[in-house]
């Protein structure tokens, strides 16, 4: 019923103004990781296949969050965190392709994707189970989130992650995997905000519930595309290396 | 980002969740907290300026402690002559020693590097008060003897003092990135690592907010370039040698600390107990930093 209505956004609707430009600026991106895959060599493949995939997937959830925030007016949590839940682990993912020549194992792969997915599991939990606003509800499930977040964040600065480069050798890699980080310090830190703003937490008030999905929309779109945009800058100067040799 | 933002960053996390559970965290359990934080980082941080300055210069112990003891001497008499005029000098030189202490690690070129030491010390400070005016005002009118430090705050001094300094640390960290004298890298974790700073300022109360500065990004990150300095000198020092190194004059520090404590308490020292600690931090302020700078002279 809902995607067989045309939906109109009215010129002063900023949210599903966002939803939309994320929309096709994630399947504009998802097109061009694909179609540029032919332009890196085999051992790059893999990387922008997945970064092609992060925004796919976003993509189509933000098709479908912004016919639900037309037609509903609410803020599409859910839809949100399905998006997060399968996009985040896939971005850890990353960070295993590019140091998997430094010597990354399975195990770090894991580890990440158990990290993600715990940080973004909890933060469903604490968010859409909070019917009450209960503040202890929020921040016991706030903390538990945050340290999946830490983790990934140690990792990537100072942890394996940030090792494995600095072995690999290459300083495109290490580079790479430096800007990346930067994404998860910076770029991930909406998240943790956003959650505070909501019912019984902290930083409650500061913005409206609509402020915060604009905020969510612009942040998702430079975190994702973004992240892609530095695996396939890492790709295309390590294979013309490669060609080089 | 380095382990010490990376700690501090994770604190303010854990702090935000206080926060939340707790809408505020009373006085007396700030002042606790950051005592707490404070003798186990802070004060040990400058517990072996005798161990830096004799691996620096030649120096008898009797030299150093009478120089060191003199000029803590000299500096509780100028509080008494002129309050206001130590409290300047007190965030003159605090604001010296923080700013040498998180820029050391870059080869500045001689001719800039105390100002830039200065300016990015000046404008922590100004941003610290900026984002806490009414929580200081307050704090410093709830002693008779206290309140002649809010001259600080008349004509809207130190909100110019704020703009500037922070304009000018940020024009300061353009030149010296242009000047190929720090790496993008580098400019990249300063200017975040201020932002952060102003986040948190103008987020946590004024007591909380210094401590976490002074604790993660200031007296651990000495206490580890001292570690590491040592641990070159001495070939090989454990963590237990270091802490060894770091127990008398700590002891020693707090012994002083409970004893003045304890004399204001009692109405012996005619001192607030608020004016007694700006004094006593001041105090070894200055002698530590004088010792540090000659300790960054050589640190690369």
């Amino acid at each position: 019923m809902l995607l067989n209505v045309v939906q109109s956004i009215a010129p002063d609707n900023y949210v599903a103004f966002t939803f939309f430009i994320g929309y096709i600026a994630m399947l504009a991106a998802s097109v061009f990781f694909f179609v540029e895959r032919n332009s890196v060599s085999d051992k790059w493949k893999m990387s922008l296949l997945v970064s092609g995939l992060i925004t796919g997937i976003a993509a189509v959830h933000y098709y479908y969050m912004r016919d639900y925030n037309l037609v509903t007016g609410d803020s599409p949590t859910f839809f949100r965190y399905v998006d997060w839940i399968l996009t985040v682990p896939l971005m850890c993912v990353e960070f295993y392709l590019l140091t998997k020549l430094a010597g990354a194992t399975k195990s770090l792969l894991w580890k990440l994707i158990f990290a993600s997915t715990w940080m973004l599991v909890c933060g469903y939990i604490g968010e859409a189970f909070n019917v009450d606003g209960t503040t202890s509800h929020s921040v016991t499930w706030g903390v538990l989130s945050t340290l999946g977040y830490l983790y990934i964040l140690h990792s990537v600065w100072m942890g394996e992650v940030a090792g494995l480069a600095d072995s690999s050798g290459s300083e495109v890699v290490k580079k790479g995997v430096r800007y990346l980080a930067w994404f998860v310090l910076v770029g991930w830190a909406i998240y943790p905000v956003g959650y505070m703003c909501m019912d019984g937490g902290w930083l409650n008030g500061i913005f409206e519930a609509s402020t915060l999905d604009i905020w969510y929309n612009i942040a998702d779109a430079i975190n994702k595309i973004g992240f892609g945009l530095v695996v396939y800058t890492i790709a295309i100067s390590e294979s013309k290396k490669e060609l080089a040799k | 980002m380095n382990k010490f933002s990376f700690l501090y960053l994770t604190t303010c996390y854990l702090l935000a969740s206080i926060f939340t559970l707790n809408n505020n965290i009373d006085i007396s359990h700030q002042i606790i907290g950051s005592l707490f934080l404070i003798t186990l980082f802070g004060i040990p941080h400058g517990a072996i300026d005798n161990v830096i300055l004799k691996s620096e210069v030649k120096i008898s112990n009797l030299k150093f402690y009478t120089l060191y003891v003199s000029c803590i001497i000299i500096y509780i008499i100028a509080w008494f002559i002129s309050p206001i005029i130590s409290f300047y000098i007190f965030l003159l030189i605090s604001s010296y020693h923080f700013g040498e202490s998180q820029l050391a690690n870059y080869k500045i070129s001689n001719n800039n590097k105390k100002i830039v030491y200065l300016l990015w010390g000046i404008s922590l400070m100004s941003t610290l008060f900026y984002y806490n005016e009414v929580e200081l005002i307050n704090l410093f009118s709830s002693f008779n003897d206290t309140e002649i430090l809010n001259s600080l705050f008349y004509f809207n001094f130190f909100k110019i003092v704020f703009y500037v300094s922070n304009f000018l640390t940020l024009l300061s960290l353009l030149f010296l990135l242009f000047k190929n004298q720090i790496k993008a890298s580098m400019f990249k974790s300063e200017l975040f690592q201020l932002f952060l700073l102003h986040i948190t300022f103008y987020l946590f109360p004024v007591i909380i907010s210094f401590t976490l500065y002074f604790v993660f990004l200031h007296s651990l990150k000495v206490l580890s370039q001292e570690f590491n300095y040592l641990n070159i000198l001495y070939k090989k020092l454990s963590v237990s040698k270091f802490i060894i190194m770091l127990t008398p004059h700590t002891l020693l520090s707090l012994a002083f600390l409970a004893v003045f404590i304890y004399l204001s308490q009692k109405n012996i020292v005619n001192i607030s107990i608020l004016l007694l600690t700006i004094i006593g931090i001041s105090v070894i302020t200055l002698p530590h930093s004088i010792v540090m700078t000659k300790f960054y002279e050589k640190f690369k």
